[in-house]
């Protein structure tokens, strides 16, 4: 199985997105990773569900982790309402994250390599770009794990389900249809 | 001079030059430095490792390296984050209370652990509380800083630049406790005092914030009770340990490095772990201005400075102590106090000798070298090295402070703590008897 085959369409996001808006997304589609793209929808950086969390994180708690600890149930609420606050490209630039380090994968490559860059990069979610650099689209984690659970014989309906269907197109669990734009 | 020795001045100046401008990393700069003194034959392979006078002072590198260990261990226990935030409570989260222990908290933790320690741990939790309040962070991390230096002053494992003056000068734990930490208590006093001029009075106090710091619950911090209990024992027995040197003659470094090692087993931490806690780039850096400095004593470069300074005091210790308390504070400011201190300490042991046993007006001179040295890092965003993290964590959370905001403030603050020791120097090693 080649990338190409693997291909998905995810919902995007941009740089002005909001944190709180990105949670959603990443909630409603029960994705690992967010892709951010520029005005032209072009992919300016992965962006994994962990990281999204930091900006939930005042630096100080991210500096001394047991901090953390000393909030009560209201005080830590509070600290949630700094998703409105802050923006992807906020986070982008605190991450100093470029598209040069945005992990990708040739159309071509073979279900192996996928995992090898999964792995290096320790991304849920690969860009895939041509020799030209011409974007394709994702391969998310949960789609390469399908096809090597099928690979190694152990198919089924969901798997199957899983592999020919875009996230995109299963929508959110309240919905049967497609939701927004692909990049 | 020889010509090696002027090889070696050239070599030592340039060294100096490069680590006051922080463009390039400063522990690359002093082992080049280094390298270059041993490749001109400035100072010979047997003496960079096995000379007290002109090689690496191991007992300067394994009390920091001991002391590393310790502390590494000791905050993963939580206890800082825990006292800081039970002393804002204490204070009814009223903000210049706050600052005030604050303040007392991070100069009394100084006193016992390396200033970037103490600030690294109550940089956080000053961030956490001031957020709390809706208050600015800045002032509170400016005290914080200067009362980290002015604390590290008052004991022997405090600031590294007294670590140096003890080895060099033969100073014991004692002795520093003895002439520092008097003078240390008054001028964290008056830096209470100064701290309620500078900001405090700018402090609003918001009964609904406080509140918030209220709800805190500070004993979440501790995540492993039975380990802080066995850390505080160790740290005390350390203590101890340094306190008894008269009788036990255990050298402060092997008393650190038996704490450490003691800190080690009761940890059960794995070695990967407490030896990440060490700053490896620190200790190298500190091998190699000590070979630099090593190089010039050995080349006789020191002497001769200090042949001079005595032909032009004679036996005038009072204006030498005073000048060099003066001199330190200023230089300080201007150029990291280690590699001053590491310099200058060989040449106060020419003009002196060493510290221990020398008549009162003799032994000022080393005092006066810590003083104006600690106290003077205050003066700049780059005196000290507490005053580069602070400054860093600042940033880093939004809360910039430029390099005149801090040195506005840290102008005041040098001034006033070392024009306060000029009268201590005079009346305590000069004006009684």
């Amino acid at each position: 199985m080649h990338a190409q085959e693997l291909l998905e369409q995810v919902p995007t996001v941009g740089r002005a997105t909001t944190g709180a808006e990105a949670a959603r997304v990443l909630a409603e589609y029960r994705l690992a990773a967010l892709l951010v793209v520029d005005d032209d929808g072009d992919p300016l950086a992965v962006v994994p569900g962990s990281q999204l969390l930091g900006i939930v994180l005042p630096r100080w708690v991210r500096d001394d982790r047991r901090l953390a600890h000393v909030y009560d149930e209201k005080g830590a609420d509070e600290m949630c309402g700094r998703l409105n606050r802050s923006t992807i490209g906020e986070l982008l630039d605190e991450s100093r994250l470029t598209p040069d380090d945005t992990p990708s994968v040739l159309p071509e490559d073979t279900l192996l390599e996928i995992a090898s860059a999964m792995d290096e990069h320790h991304s849920p979610m690969l860009v895939v770009r041509d020799r030209d650099g011409v974007f394709h689209g994702v391969i998310t984690m949960s789609r390469v794990v399908a096809a090597i659970a099928a690979a190694a014989g152990q198919d089924s309906d969901l798997i199957r389900r899983r592999l020919e269907k875009d996230i995109i197109l299963r929508g959110t669990p309240e919905q049967s249809g497609p939701t927004r734009e692909a990049p | 001079m020889t010509v090696a020795a002027v090889v070696a001045v050239g070599i030592f100046v340039v060294a100096y030059v490069l680590i006051a401008s922080e463009k390039v990393n400063r522990t690359a700069v002093a082992l080049a430095g280094a390298a270059g003194m041993v490749l001109i034959g400035a100072v010979r392979g047997r003496d960079v490792f096995f000379s007290e006078d002109t090689g690496i002072d191991w007992n300067v590198i394994f009390l920091l390296l001991g002391m590393m260990i310790i502390v590494g261990i000791l905050r993963r226990t939580g206890v800082f984050e825990f006292v800081a935030i039970w002393a804002a409570q204490r204070a009814r989260a009223r903000p210049f209370r706050m600052m005030t222990l604050l303040v007392v908290i991070t100069a009394g933790a100084s006193a016992l652990l390396d200033n970037v320690t103490t600030v690294l741990l109550v940089a956080p939790v000053t961030l956490l509380l001031c957020e709390r309040l809706a208050l600015a962070p800045v002032p509170f991390l400016l005290a914080e800083a200067m009362a980290s230096n002015i604390g590290g002053t008052a004991t022997l494992i405090g600031d590294p630049p007294n670590i140096i003056i003890g080895s060099r000068a033969g100073l014991t734990f004692d002795d520093f406790l003895v002439h520092l930490a008097p003078v240390v208590v008054v001028l964290v006093a008056v830096f209470v005092g100064l701290a309620w001029v500078l900001w405090g009075r700018h402090l609003r106090y918001d009964p609904e914030r406080a509140e918030s710091v209220m709800a805190l619950t500070p004993r979440e911090t501790i995540t492993d009770p039975t380990l802080l209990r066995r850390m505080l024992v160790i740290l005390g027995l350390v203590l101890v340990g340094f306190l008894t040197h008269n009788w036990t003659h255990l050298d402060p470094s092997l008393v650190a490095l038996l704490g450490a090692g003691a800190a080690v087993l009761a940890s059960r931490m794995p070695s990967e772990e407490y030896l990440a806690e060490v700053e490896w780039e620190t200790l190298l850096f500190f091998a190699g201005l000590f070979v630099m400095v090593g190089a010039l004593v050995h080349d006789g470069v020191i002497t001769v400075l200090a042949r001079e300074l005595t032909g032009a005091i004679g036996e005038d210790y009072l204006l030498a102590a005073q000048g060099i308390l003066l001199g330190s504070g200023i230089l300080s400011g201007i150029v990291d106090n280690i590699p001053y201190v590491a310099t200058m300490a060989p040449l106060v042991h020419d003009l002196v000798g060493p510290g221990n046993g020398l008549p009162p007006e003799r032994q000022s001179l080393w005092w006066a070298l810590a003083l104006g040295a600690d106290l003077g890092g205050n003066a700049t965003a780059i005196g000290a090295s507490a005053n580069v993290v602070i400054t860093g964590i600042a940033r880093r959370n939004e809360h910039p402070i430029s390099f005149w905001t801090f040195t506005r403030y840290g102008l005041v603050v040098t001034a006033v703590t070392i024009g306060l020791c000029v009268p201590y120097v005079w009346l305590r090693y000069f004006g009684v008897g």
